[in-house]
């Protein structure tokens, strides 16, 4: 891969690998593509249509701010200190990255494509036609929308546009998640001419977008491909490292580095919790942040509907997200694990402290959690209830597995591979992904059996939860490695 | 006396790092540990803070020995060599959080601001500033705090010589206070302007 990427002249070995990799790519993708193949030949429910409809808008508003984030444009760190800066002519320097990334953009708008398949469905005697349709557009979207990344990369109006972009596709996911039966009926309705005239407006301004883009490519100016090509091999570093942590440390100082942020009174509080106040103030100043992830919490309840049915996945998205959303308001712990010595420098006892850092990622993950819940409860997709009363006994495990993830050391490389029956599994990253999931799977243990088999009764479920969820918290900090 | 090392030694895979070191400050006394890199400077302050077990000898500070424990650092600070910070906080935010866990401080939070030159960075946030400048703030944070012992461990990393000498000042006056610093330091000038008795560590 690295060959074709580079350009280099392939050995035997380098062709043997693409055939094999791609062979076995095209293994593993082909029972999706089949599962939404065999689902044609009728019209989906408009109610779920429109809920799957906002799920892919929520996944390309995604694609197209992780595009804009990245660069999209971005060179090897050598090629960036070396040719960057040369006499070279930037296009023909960018020219291959901007192919990679022609790939993946069309790779991702295949995928986009074979989901709204998936989604809408497609009545009989139109099924070829729709399955072009749903591909062309796909791959329009995600090429021209990666094209506008590039022109805003190298210009800044453009970046304006993208965002209004991005803005619009999130409210247009919104719209579908809250009016997922009209939704779907209007995408469903849209008449064959009106449909295929619209592919084809998309297809054209995707081609244009390209085509501007590539004559923009020169134009980017070096110190924004350094900055993006930067980013990338910390990225690289950090995934071929297996260390995960570093890649949130870059994202949380790049975003500090460029804000101007004005200077509040310190609270008097009792010492651990005037040391937890850190966590509090740095979420108080991300409101953008705090809403997307609240916002999140409808996810589950998407994925309700466009499953028809409480599914494994629901459940999956309702423990994961409520991990995600609690374990993001661990930061000073994660600080202080990774560099003890603002915490000495502090003299804190480190269990108090970690008992005050316990609130906040318990309120917040409380909080998605009972949101969530709500929503699922809303979505029909839960019988009896209420079941948003749940959340409040298990946020304090949730908040043990976040601090317990936040402290977690780095990946061990030295443990060993172990061979299972589905391939070689390395125990190293394995146990380190696993640790403090471990811990709020574990407290949670009631609330989710309760979501996978619903009952309409849940005072013993509540009553259980409350049982785990404290035990675990007290547990951990009982147990917590003080240093 | 404060600090009192005897016959210290420490191994790193069975090479010596430090053999048979001495080191006593006491009330008020600055003492400046200096030497070639690789001479075990670090290694000794490190023993003095009790984040690094000695192989042989003893180490009392404060009449005990030093412990990795809460007890231990409300009396000792120690400044490593990589200034630390906390995300989305500013530069006075930090100083005003150090004074408020302690209950009370031995500056003002803008007095600290102005001693450290960082009165027109209090709004910035640690990873906007230059190398320098976040030592400072490292200083500051440990100066503004209550306590006996100060161990700094290269405090002249980053800055400007125009600092230095203020530094210089600031020690002098922790001392005077009754404090009792140990620095490793590579910069003879800031130890002799803050009156320090010398120890000059060699290779083992």
């Amino acid at each position: 891969m690295k060959a074709v990427v580079r350009g280099e002249r392939m050995g035997w070995t380098d062709r043997y690998a693409l055939v094999f990799g791609t062979t076995v790519a095209l293994l593993l993708l082909a029972p999706f593509v089949q599962d939404a193949l065999t689902g044609l030949g009728h019209q989906a429910d408009p109610v779920r249509a429109g809920a799957g409809l906002a799920l892919l808008g929520f996944l390309y508003a995604g694609y197209l701010a992780s595009a804009r984030a990245f660069g999209p444009v971005a060179l090897p760190a050598a090629d960036a200190a070396w040719l960057l800066l040369s006499p070279l002519s930037r296009r023909r320097v960018l020219a291959r990255p901007a192919l990679v990334l022609l790939g993946v953009a069309v790779a991702g708008g295949l995928a986009l494509g074979v989901s709204l398949l998936a989604v809408l469905g497609a009545p009989p005697g139109r099924t070829a036609l729709l399955v072009a349709a749903a591909l062309v557009l796909g791959v329009s979207a995600t090429v021209g929308g990666t094209a506008v990344a590039v022109l805003a990369q190298a210009a800044d109006p453009w970046d304006g546009w993208l965002r209004l972009g991005i803005l619009a596709v999130v409210v247009a996911a919104v719209l579908a998640a809250l009016l997922s039966g009209p939704a779907g009926r209007l995408a469903q309705a849209v008449p064959a001419s009106l449909g295929a005239a619209l592919v084809a407006a998309c297809a054209v301004a995707a081609a244009l977008a390209v085509r501007l883009a590539w004559a923009r490519l020169g134009r980017i100016h070096a110190r924004d491909l350094l900055a993006a090509s930067t980013r990338l091999d910390r990225v690289a570093t950090a995934t071929t490292m297996l260390d995960p942590g570093t890649l949130t440390w870059i994202a949380e100082d790049a975003h500090w580095r460029g804000r101007a942020l004005r200077s509040r009174r310190w609270p008097g509080l009792p010492a651990p919790l005037a040391l937890a106040w850190h966590d509090w103030r740095r979420l108080g100043r991300r409101p953008g942040r705090l809403a997307v992830l609240l916002a999140s919490a409808a996810l589950p309840a998407l994925a309700v509907r466009a499953a028809g049915g409480v599914a494994p996945v629901a459940v999956a998205l309702v423990a994961a997200g409520a991990l995600a959303a609690t374990a993001s308001c661990t930061v000073g712990a994660r600080r202080d694990a990774d560099d003890p010595a603002l915490a000495r420098l502090s003299g804190v006892a480190p269990r108090a402290a970690l008992a005050a850092r316990a609130l906040l990622p318990a309120l917040v993950g409380g909080l998605w959690l009972a949101l969530a819940l709500a929503g699922l409860a809303a979505a029909d997709g839960l019988p009896g209830g209420p079941w948003w009363p749940l959340a409040l006994p298990a946020a304090p495990a949730l908040a043990a597995g976040a601090l317990r993830m936040a402290r977690r050391p780095p990946v061990d490389h030295t443990m060993p591979v172990v061979t299972t029956p589905a391939g070689p599994l390395p125990t190293g990253p394995t146990l380190w992904a696993l640790t403090g999931a471990d811990l709020a799977l574990l407290g949670c243990l009631p609330t989710l059996q309760a979501l996978l088999a619903p009952s309409t009764s849940l005072g013993p479920t509540l009553v259980a939860q409350a049982g785990t969820g404290t035990a675990v918290l007290v547990l951990y900090l009982w147990r917590a490695r003080t240093r | 006396m404060i600090i009192q090392a005897r016959n210290v030694t420490v191994e790193f895979g069975g090479a010596a790092v430090l053999d048979g070191v001495d080191l006593a400050a006491g009330r008020g006394e600055i003492v400046a540990v200096v030497g070639e890199n690789g001479t075990g400077k670090s290694t000794l302050l490190r023993c003095l803070a009790g984040l690094q077990p000695p192989a042989a000898g003893e180490i009392g500070v404060l009449d005990r020995p030093p412990a990795d424990e809460p007890g231990f650092w409300r009396d000792v600070v120690l400044v490593g060599d990589e200034p630390a910070w906390y995300p989305g906080l500013t530069v006075l935010e930090h100083l005003e959080l150090m004074a408020s866990v302690h209950g009370g401080s031995r500056l003002g939070a803008e007095e600290a601001l102005e001693s450290f030159g960082l009165a027109g960075r209090r709004d910035m946030a640690p990873p906007a500033m230059s190398t320098g400048q976040r030592q400072r703030l490292s200083l500051a944070m440990a100066l503004l705090r209550p306590s006996r012992v100060l161990l700094l461990d290269e405090p002249e990393r980053g800055l400007d010589a125009a600092f230095r000498a203020r530094l210089a000042s600031i020690l002098t006056a922790y001392a005077t206070a009754g404090g009792t610093v140990v620095l490793a330091t590579h910069d003879p000038g800031l130890a002799r302007a803050a009156g320090a008795r010398f120890i000059v560590l060699e290779a083992a």
